[in-house]
């Protein structure tokens, strides 16, 4: 790994708090993350750890009611979490920070021709002619993977099949050159071979245009496609994060154990799946130690009363688990997840159940 | 990190017991949709207060003509001209009308029956158009041709049909009530066929329908209860407007009798005196405005907290 | 394993389903189905949206009209106009497990309502305390606790949502269960608790399954046979083993190509193979399912048919 890249953006401390009714809730706890120039970074977390959330403040897209309540968000020398309104976000959010919804449709208007929500980012971006905007939008229409762009530049997204849809969320996102995308389960509501299709335009698109990508998802088996680095997430906070042979081969937090054990892929006919019991912590009740202590069949005492800090398993791999103090006793990860790469490469080599030709 | 190996023992960093169960376990204090629904209405204090001056309003105009004794036939004061046309006093707090009666008196009995009269309208109305719209939104099949009954049913000229019917039937409250359900159940009917088609086929109902569930059980559990909200909301305009329209029939003689006191009868009776005391009209107008709005206010809140989206 | 000797409970007969969309259009929602679902067997059936694979599971349960064909279970027709008893009797031998367990639990009824429903319209209990004990055995059945019983749906997590929505099902002692997608909705980290929970009621009631879903990852765990659909048709059954190892049909393999594995050294190197129908045998010759090898079934042409097998001989 190259040591000298450079942060392109950085969080630090960042909480975020709803206030729902008369309560509040604090949906993101302290959660830092550099983010390198190029890179890709996945966020997993099952829904309500914050993944979202998380994100949403490098756009000030938060909901009216939350807010940030600690932390900054350093992006080109400007904190983000001091903008407020939407003439504050200009040149920002949609231009250099743009972002992928799972829901294509959410961000397209079902009453406007495809071409012409295109035509508009790069109108308003690039201060371009109508004329030259056009032939832009085509151009980046075929980029994306849209036959005969040419002709179905006039047609409506209701006209679009989902998995186009998304594609042409992603001409919009694009076409202003992003210099971060964030792509918040872009695929979830698309079928497991447009998924495939659109995960390998996203990294096509990322080596040709060079920006950065952050990938939110609740499935790890599609992290190890898209990401160079990883955070898992629970609870609201980032609880392991490192590169994402480090995360698959190496894991060390426990609830890493249990996402990457639940995986179907590596699940054994006639026998029980490994699964992770009971519900994810309330956010309204204030978290004492590990949040994920009370599911976690390997907690320790000290997890139901002290939060762990990270602790350091290599220059770039951290983990947020009394599990890794010297004083904690030895524990192996599940059987399920040993030799992880041999079980995967068998089943994918010929005569493996997930061998193609 | 130093401080923590200070700060705890190194028997912390032993397993814990694990139970399965205790993770199923839902922290939250239960949910009760009614006591949910009480919560939310009691929030706002300024409906509270409306409420209970509702409640006043309506409890005095049941009870005070009772007390009053007052009788439309009966006008003991009518030959004794210094009784009549007096301008509000201590003595008199509404002063007294035409005949010498006491307006209080007057205005109370007849609020009474204007209540009486739009609770049981809106009451029949509601049953019927309810039960009606729910079974006409549930079967496609019957659709087609309660659609026809309603096109029917929905262009009567409403005054003419009163007119009719109060002169075959003769003035009086049944009559009243009778003039004012004969088409109005209609529009309910109408009304909440539309918002049982628009849940009809999600899918919890699909699934009762696999379940084996009767579409009479389907209405009573999966529906109705989903159109509580809009029920009341419906309510809420009703009951004013019923006590509304109470008064223009009366005010167009085809309300109550001459034996009962009514607001309508009133304001119909008292319009002719606005010139020289002009009190006569405005104390059954401001009553009817005052139990009209907060009847509204009342019943706007009462749906609103009923909408389980507001229960958090 | 032989299927000859094997009990068949359901058997779908050149089934067609079509909608009208208005304008007197017809869209063909599936066309000439036809297979036979045994009895204690999980029957997958696999395709993507639109493809038809819902459209069929709700068909035998008399949810949607067959145009064409018929569905028989246990011997009897239960498609098309039959008596009010056999249709009672439908309703108590097949249950449904539905996606999406939020929008199939009604909001306004407590859990003890939503599992107790079948038992009300069965009357399939002695007294109220029968009941009552049946509806605990049902949600301890699915790793939920009696205190649950007082709880609104809406108070739960996804997971034990899709859990009441199994127990419901359940407790109406069926012998078949459609489940549609059943874990599709839910997070990554929950899916495995309901396919186990699947699994050991299975054993537990000897039941037979129709597990529809659109990612054979999930499928190659939970199905004994596999049938692909796209579409509308079904282009390839076979039985779970055979199906991962020998794909034909190169809509089956653009699907087991797209299973994403959770490694990344694996991932770089692995290919996505798009389906792309053109290299099927143009010449317009009507497709039909074809037994290739014994259980394995393949919709092709005279030539296609040649060609896989060809195929298959090298492989």
């Amino acid at each position: 790994m190259d040591e000298n890249r450079n942060i392109i953006i950085s969080a630090k401390d960042v909480e975020v708090k709803f206030r729902v009714r008369d309560r509040y809730l604090t949906a993101i706890r302290n959660v830092s993350l550099d983010l390198y120039e190029g890179e890709t970074f996945a966020i997993v977390g099952e829904s309500g750890s914050g993944k979202s959330v998380f994100t949403k403040t490098f756009t000030g897209m938060l909901e009216s009611n939350g807010t940030i309540s600690n932390g900054s968000v350093m992006f080109h020398g400007k904190d983000l979490t001091k903008l407020k309104t939407d003439k504050d976000w200009e040149g920002i959010r949609g231009a250099k920070i743009s972002t992928i919804f799972q829901d294509p449709m959410t961000s397209l208007n079902p009453i406007r021709t495809i071409g012409s929500q295109i035509t508009e980012v790069i109108e308003k971006h690039q201060g371009v002619s109508a004329s030259e905007a056009k032939k832009q939008a085509i151009e980046m229409m075929e980029r994306v993977g849209i036959k005969n762009a040419a002709d179905r530049f006039d047609e409506y997204p209701f006209q679009y099949s989902g998995g186009m849809r998304q594609r042409i969320v992603i001409a919009i996102a694009l076409s202003c050159h992003p210099e971060i995308l964030i792509c918040d389960e872009p695929t979830t509501a698309l079928d497991v071979t447009i998924q495939a299709q659109i995960i390998s335009l996203i990294r096509d698109l990322q080596k040709e245009l060079k920006f950065t990508t952050l990938y939110i998802t609740h499935d790890l088996g599609v992290v190890a496609n898209v990401a160079d680095r990883v955070g898992v997430m629970y609870g609201g906070q980032i609880i392991e994060y490192g590169n994402v042979e480090e995360v698959f081969f190496d894991p060390r937090h426990p609830y890493t154990w249990a996402l990457l054990s639940s995986l179907p892929q590596l699940g054994v006919k006639g026998e029980d799946l490994f699964f992770i019991a009971g519900t994810p912590p309330s956010l309204f009740n204030e978290i004492k130690g590990d949040a994920f202590a009370p599911r976690n069949e390997h907690a320790l005492k000290i997890d139901f009363v002290q939060e762990p800090p990270f602790y350091r398993v290599s220059d770039t791999h951290y983990a947020k688990t009394w599990l890794l103090d010297p004083r904690a006793p030895k524990l192996e990860k599940p059987e399920v997840i040993q030799n992880l790469h041999e079980k995967i490469q068998k089943m994918t080599d010929k005569g493996g159940a997930f061998h193609v030709e | 990190m130093e401080e923590n190996s200070v700060k705890y023992d190194s028997d912390l960093f032993e397993f814990a017991s694990y139970d399965k169960d205790e993770s199923e376990h839902i922290a939250a204090p239960k949910y009760s949709y009614w006591k949910s629904v009480w919560r939310t209405f009691v929030k706002d204090k300024f409906t509270v207060g409306v409420a209970i001056l509702l409640l006043i309003l309506i409890l005095f105009a049941l009870i005070q003509p009772s007390v009053s004794g007052y009788d439309p036939l009966i006008a003991p004061n009518i030959n004794n001209s210094e009784m009549r046309f007096i301008k509000p006093c201590a003595e008199h707090i509404f002063g007294t009308d035409n005949v010498g009666n006491e307006v209080f008196d007057v205005v109370w009995a007849g609020a009474k029956n204007s209540i009486i009269i739009s609770f049981v309208c809106t009451f029949i109305t509601m049953v019927l158009g309810v039960v009606i719209g729910a079974v006409w939104g549930f079967s496609k099949k019957i659709d087609k041709w309660m659609l026809e009954v309603y096109n029917v049913v929905a262009n009567v000229p409403f005054l003419l049909l009163a007119m009719i019917l109060s002169y075959v039937l003769g003035a009086g409250m049944g009559t009243l009530i009778f003039v004012m359900c004969v088409t109005e159940w209609v529009f309910v009917a109408f009304f909440i066929r539309t918002q049982v088609m628009i849940i009809r086929d999600r899918e919890y109902n699909l699934a009762s329908k696999c379940l084996g569930t009767s579409n009479w059980t389907m209405i009573k559990n999966n529906i109705l209860p989903y159109l509580i909200s809009v029920i009341m909301t419906y309510v809420s305009r009703m009951v004013p407007s019923l006590i509304s329209y109470e008064v223009f029939l009366s005010y167009m003689g085809l309300g109550l009798g001459v034996t009962k006191a009514s607001l309508g009868r009133m304001i119909s009776i008292y319009t002719s005196y606005m010139n020289g005391y002009p009190h006569l009209f405005w104390i059954p107008v401001t009553v009817l405005a005052i139990l009209s709005i907060s009847l509204y206010i009342v019943g706007q809140k009462l749906a609103d907290a009923a909408d389980p989206r507001t229960h958090m | 394993m032989s299927n000859e000797n094997r009990e068949v409970i359901l058997s779908i007969k050149h089934v067609d389903i079509t909608f009208e969309t208005g304008n007197k259009k017809k869209l063909v929602a599936v066309k000439d189905a036809n297979f036979d679902i045994y009895k204690g067997e999980t029957f997958a059936l696999v395709g993507e949206s639109g493809s038809g694979k819902t459209t069929l599971g709700r068909a035998i349960l008399r949810i949607n009209p067959c145009s064409a064909g018929e569905i028989l279970f246990e011997g009897k027709r239960i498609s098309g106009k039959i008596s009010r008893e056999e249709d009672r009797n439908v309703v108590r031998n097949i249950q449904m497990i539905f996606q999406d367990p939020a929008a199939s639990l009604n909001e306004r009824a407590t859990i003890e309502y939503c599992v107790s429903e079948g038992l009300y319209n069965f009357h399939l209990y002695e007294n109220e305390e029968d009941r009552v004990a049946k509806v605990d055995k049902a949600l301890k059945d699915v790793g939920l606790l009696p205190e649950h019983k007082s709880r609104y749906p809406h108070e739960f997590s996804g997971g034990q949502r899709q859990r009441v929505g199994i127990a419901r099902a359940m407790i109406m002692d069926p012998k078949f269960i459609v489940a549609d997608e059943p874990i599709s909705a839910l997070d990554v980290s929950i899916r495995a608790q309901v396919l186990n929970l699947m699994n050991k009621l299975k054993a537990e009631k000897d039941l037979t399954y129709l597990f529809i879903a659109h990612d054979l990852s999930v499928v190659r765990f939970i199905a004994d046979r596999i049938a692909v659909i796209h579409l509308g048709e079904i282009v390839e059954i076979a039985d779970s083993e055979t199906l991962f190892r020998y794909p034909l049909h190169p809509y089956t393999i653009s699907l087991l190509s797209s299973v994403p594995m959770p490694d990344p050294i694996v991932e770089r190197t692995r290919r996505h193979i798009d389906y792309d129908p053109s290299v099927l045998d143009q010449s317009g010759e009507k497709r039909e399912l074809r037994e290739i090898r014994p259980g394995h079934f393949i919709l092709a042409t005279s030539r296609e048919y040649a060609d896989y097998e060809y195929k298959l001989q090298s492989m």
